[in-house]
């Protein structure tokens, strides 16, 4: 009775928190509600009437967020303590939303957003760590998708509940374990899409700041496209969906085989191509005159100095013919100039030698005493005598 | 008329020099003795011109011989 008495005094408080169980059937005076913490595993069991559940403007179900105002008090019946509440109320979609805002402000600001905080993610990973929901289909994307693109991916995979007030310790334990295994390089969160409550643990804070403390590479794959929860943030990577996600962490091992392949095939022609291209150069090379006949050249100028050789005998066998010609013709008009054809016939020319001047021509025996130097020209020639007497 | 005696003469002078002759013997108005003179060194000139000839026509053939043994 003391400790009723006790936690009496302690007052009406205001609590948040999620419930997970509601106990209200119809008829009774008390619903017997169970709140959770939804990052740590404390739970307390909450007292009401029925129509206060009913009055609610947001219908209340299990998973719902509340904040519940009530004074502590002790069942004696039973040993335990539950709150009698008085008011309850949910956390709307746009409570939710915008404590989500404020927090994504508090972790910008504490630069757990930064991008020079991400890790890079391996090319090939070693073993992929999944934490996901048992059997959905976040699950089934990932390891169908991963395994299409490198039939040799390994994963140690990681069931917990992705929603709800278990999901977040269950995730920061799986997480854990995940990021102290040597062996996984990487870790995928994956869930499929769902309504903003559904996503919530994946703003938690507890969970985005373990994310960002964790050494392993992390990639957030929660949802569908539009949905950004804040582990999206904090995450090394964002994946829009589970199926984005196993792209980003596994290569495409037939894409990279073709990618390969087809790189061998290009060098390969190229280097045909470029021993083609020298062969070809090669040959023409080979085909040029100089090459092809190296004697030509030679032959050539061989050639030329011959002819030249012919032309210099010729020319000058033709400049002796034609001073043949011309002393000839000289000759012949000389001949018909002078008095060779008389000389010929047998006549002569008699001269008289005089003493220092040129021979005379003798036209008289009075002119030529005996004894007179005469000279008598021929044909062919000259000679020289002496008058012995004249004849009468 | 020079008188450098016609043996000692180069083929280009001689000719030269009985080209000059023909020319003043077509002219004519020479003396007998004169003309006779100059007639005679004309047939000269001209002898010379034809031994010039001869050898250098010589010398051509002596030369052309020489080739044709040395390539045969």
């Amino acid at each position: 009775m003391k400790v009723a008495g006790w936690i009496d005094r302690l007052g009406s408080v205001w609590v948040e928190g999620q419930l997970t169980q509601i106990n209200a059937r119809p008829g009774t005076r008390t619903a017997f509600l169970v709140l959770r913490d939804p990052s740590a595993d404390m739970s307390l069991s909450v007292t009401c009437s029925p129509q206060l559940l009913d009055r609610s403007p947001v219908p209340l179900t299990e998973g719902a967020r509340v904040i519940l105002y009530g004074k502590l008090s002790f069942y004696t019946g039973r040993g335990t303590v539950s709150l009698r509440a008085t008011d309850i109320r949910a956390v709307g979609v746009g409570e939710l939303l915008a404590r989500i805002e404020r927090l994504r402000a508090l972790l910008a600001a504490e630069g757990l957003f930064d991008p020079r905080l991400k890790r890079p993610l391996p090319f090939l990973p070693r073993t992929i760590g999944l934490i996901t929901a048992r059997a959905s289909a976040a699950e089934r994307d990932v390891l169908t998708v991963a395994h299409r693109r490198w039939p040799a991916v390994r994963f140690a995979v990681e069931h917990t509940p992705v929603q709800g007030p278990t999901a977040v310790p269950a995730i920061l334990s799986a997480l854990e374990r995940l990021d102290a295994d040597e062996g996984v390089d990487v870790i995928v969160l994956a869930r499929g899409g769902g309504s903003v409550e559904d996503l919530l643990p994946f703003s938690d804070e507890a969970l985005c700041r373990a994310i960002s403390k964790a050494t392993t590479p992390i990639v957030s794959a929660i949802g569908h496209e539009p949905d950004s929860p804040l582990s999206d943030h904090v995450a090394d990577l964002r994946a829009a969906t589970p199926t984005d996600a196993a792209k980003l962490v596994v290569p495409d091992a037939v894409a990279e085989r073709n990618l390969v392949a087809d790189l061998r095939l290009r060098t390969a022609a190229a280097l045909r191509n470029w021993v083609a291209r020298e062969a070809r150069g090669l040959e023409m090379i080979r085909h040029r005159p100089v090459l092809a006949d190296p004697v030509a050249g030679i032959d050539q100028r061989g050639e030329e100095i011959e002819r030249l050789v012919d032309a210099g005998r010729r020319d000058v066998l033709r400049e002796l013919a034609k001073q043949d010609t011309l002393v000839l013709h000289l000759r012949a008009r000389l001949q018909t100039l002078g008095p060779a054809a008389t000389l010929a016939r047998g006549y002569a020319v008699v001269q008289r030698m005089v003493a220092g001047g040129d021979p005379e021509v003798l036209r008289s025996v009075e002119d030529a005493p005996p004894g007179t130097q005469i000279r008598v020209r021929v044909a062919d020639g000259a000679v020289t005598a002496a008058v012995m007497g004249k004849v009468r | 008329m020079t008188d450098t005696p016609v043996s000692e003469m180069g083929y280009e002078a001689a000719r030269d020099e009985l080209v000059d002759v023909v020319k003043v013997l077509e002219q004519g108005g020479l003396d007998l003795d004169a003309s006779l003179a100059l007639w005679e060194r004309g047939e000269l000139l001209a002898t010379r011109c034809e031994e010039h000839l001869a050898g250098a026509r010589k010398r051509v053939e002596n030369a052309l011989a020489h080739i044709a043994k040395e390539d045969s």
